[in-house]
């Protein structure tokens, strides 16, 4: 729609408003990035952030920096803040995708049950392969947990807030699975069931990032395309197809992005609740409902929401780390509930 | 175009012992207004839906504009039909123009179809339907009535050979119920074939070429209005007794309901 000039254009409510979103949200990534590599146990100097990056690059600059900053700031951090990204990235843009499908903004990857499914196989899949077991197991479990919560939602059509309740109770019943699986494992293989379950990003590797990246970039790419579709579907399934949408092919192909996109992020880093449903909702009231700013939008936002959350996670209660989960479910749960019973009074 | 628009043969709906559609043959001509009238239940929105292909008949087959429906793809069939449904929801968040503008959703792909002539159909379908001057309004916000020609609006934008309405006037004042026929009716002029079902008797009366009476999920009479709006034929299937006179001002029936014996 944003396509169209002339009255589609010039009554679009939103123009201003999305004009300074994106300065806003590509300084605030970069602080939360400055502060991701430059904060925490070991403090490193700004300069020497600099120097380990440019040094990578193959550029001399900036201070050049010592062995254990470029450990710390290469090995541990910056993995763990790209994942951070991808992983965020990705689940505002399911929350997005998953709102527009179910016509629902109380719709969550999460909330739906699909990511305690997916950790479900993504713990079997680590007790096979490590992380890259996770992430295949994760996706396989998620794929499937997407295409229950559809025939789900089928049937509880008629009224919204009964898919995010049987969502929540199938969520409920996967996460006790998910737990038979943690402590029938390998306790040496198998990461403990508050990983699965509250997430964490300690212990980021370039090779989980390299491995869910993969999985997130295809689904997310099928997920951004689809934003006219979703735009259209708004209209109801009925209209939908009178302009020419085949409904059940556009839900079957993005249920298998979404599968496939939450699946990868438990297995990299377990189920981190909310971010699908606070971050689409937030985005909303700044790009309104046209899918193609909301989606970019929500990428960008959930992005430094969950890096925001883990810098939190890792600072707050130093030297423990907390599960960033818990970080993301504190400010989420709140917003869930007002949504809840604002909800009821509509 | 090809001389019939709308053939559809024999069909038939049925769910599990329930036949909502009987054995229904049904034509449209590019260039007609065809009203479908009958009784709650009588299965007009169900012909409707089965001629728009959103339901799949029993038995028998839809032709649309010569495309056979059990084989036609979503986007060709979305060139050569429109509708307007009974029950959209109502809580959609665009603005009234981007609901109409998701009326020339088909013409993406078409590189012929520019963005400078979406915005002329979308500009002209809200004037013929009374609705620029909430267009930057949110279709939420709208009334019923208003939400209605918003849709029809929409309908318009997507500009196809064959269009049909279920119940468009339901919702409206009589003034707007009569703009919303006189634009069905200029419709049928510009060559479309406009299939329209209606509660309201008169406004068939007024505005169809041809009325098309159902009961009990069959057509029991077919024709202009003269010969179908007939007083004994109407109290029988709607068993209420009905009285027929002429319009005292409009070359058409009128019709009115008397009172039980």
């Amino acid at each position: 729609m944003t396509d169209s000039p002339g009255l589609v254009a010039s009554t679009d409510p939103y123009v201003s408003r999305r004009r300074w979103f994106i300065p806003v949200v590509a300084l605030l990534l970069l602080a939360t990035a400055w502060a991701a590599l430059s904060l925490g146990a070991v403090s490193v100097p700004s300069g020497e952030v600099l120097g380990v990056l440019a040094g990578k690059i193959g550029v001399d600059a900036f201070d050049e920096p010592s062995r254990q900053a470029e450990a710390v700031v290469w090995g541990i951090r910056m993995p763990r803040l790209l994942l951070a990204f991808a992983v965020g990235a990705t689940l505002g843009l399911v929350g997005g995708v998953l709102q527009g499908l179910l016509r629902n903004d109380l719709a969550d990857p999460h909330l739906l049950g699909i990511g305690p499914g997916a950790a479900i196989g993504a713990a079997i899949g680590s007790a096979a392969g490590g992380v890259q077991g996770a992430i295949a197991g994760g996706v396989t479990a998620g794929v499937i947990t997407a295409f229950v919560v559809r025939r789900l939602s089928r049937r509880a059509s008629i009224d919204p807030t009964m898919i995010i309740l049987s969502g929540v109770a199938l969520g409920a019943a996967l996460a006790a699975w998910v737990g038979f699986v943690v402590f029938a494992a390998d306790r040496s293989t198998v990461p403990p069931i508050e990983f699965w379950l509250l997430g964490s990003l300690t212990g980021s590797t370039w090779r989980a990032l390299g491995t869910a990246f993969v999985f997130l970039l295809g689904s997310s790419i099928v997920m951004l395309s689809s934003a006219h579709l979703l735009d259209v579907m708004g209209l109801g399934e009925a209209d939908a197809r009178h302009l020419g949408i085949d409904v059940d092919l556009v839900l079957t192909v993005l249920l298998i992005a979404a599968g496939v996109a939450v699946g990868a992020t438990v297995g990299a880093v377990g189920v981190i609740a909310f971010v699908g449903l606070l971050v689409p909702f937030v985005v909303r009231r700044v790009t309104g409902p046209s899918h193609r700013s909301l989606l970019f939008g929500a990428l960008a936002s959930g992005a430094l929401f969950v890096a925001a959350a883990d810098l939190v996670a890792r600072l707050l209660i130093q030297p423990v780390e907390i599960p960033v989960g818990l970080v993301t479910a504190a400010v989420g749960g709140p917003v869930f509930l007002w949504l809840l019973t604002r909800r009821r009074d509509a | 175009m090809p001389e019939t628009a709308v053939l559809a043969d024999s069909l038939t709906y049925r769910i599990g012992d329930a036949v909502l559609v009987s054995e229904v043959d049904f034509e449209a001509t590019p260039g007609s207004l065809i009203a479908v009238i009958g009784p709650n239940g009588a299965g007009k929105s169900t012909l409707l839906n089965l001629l728009a292909g959103n339901l799949q008949p029993s038995e028998g087959q839809v032709l649309l504009n010569g495309i056979d429906l059990s084989t036609a793809l979503p986007g060709d069939l979305a060139l050569a039909r429109s509708m307007l449904t009974q029950r959209a929801p109502v809580d959609i968040p665009f603005t009234a123009a981007q609901v109409v503008a998701m009326g020339r959703f088909p013409y993406r792909r078409d590189d012929t179809n520019t963005s400078e002539r979406d915005a002329e159909v979308v500009a002209e379908a809200m004037d013929r339907t009374d609705t620029t001057e909430f267009a930057a309004r949110i279709y939420a916000t709208l009334s019923g009535g208003e939400r209605t020609r918003v849709s029809l609006a929409r309908v318009l934008a997507q500009d196809t050979p064959i269009v049909l309405l279920d119940e468009p006037t339901t919702a409206l004042d009589v003034a707007h119920e009569e703009r919303v026929m006189r634009q069905t009716v200029q419709l049928s002029r510009r060559q479309r074939a406009v299939i329209v079902v209606l509660h309201d008797l008169n406004a068939a009366a007024v505005h169809a070429d041809q009325i098309v009476l159902m009961s009990g999920g069959a057509i029991v009479a077919r024709g202009r209005p003269r010969q179908v709006l007939e007083e004994s034929l109407l109290s029988d299937v709607y068993q209420q007794p009905m009285v027929v006179v002429d319009h005292p001002f409009r070359d058409c029936p009128l019709v009115l309901t008397a009172e039980a014996p």
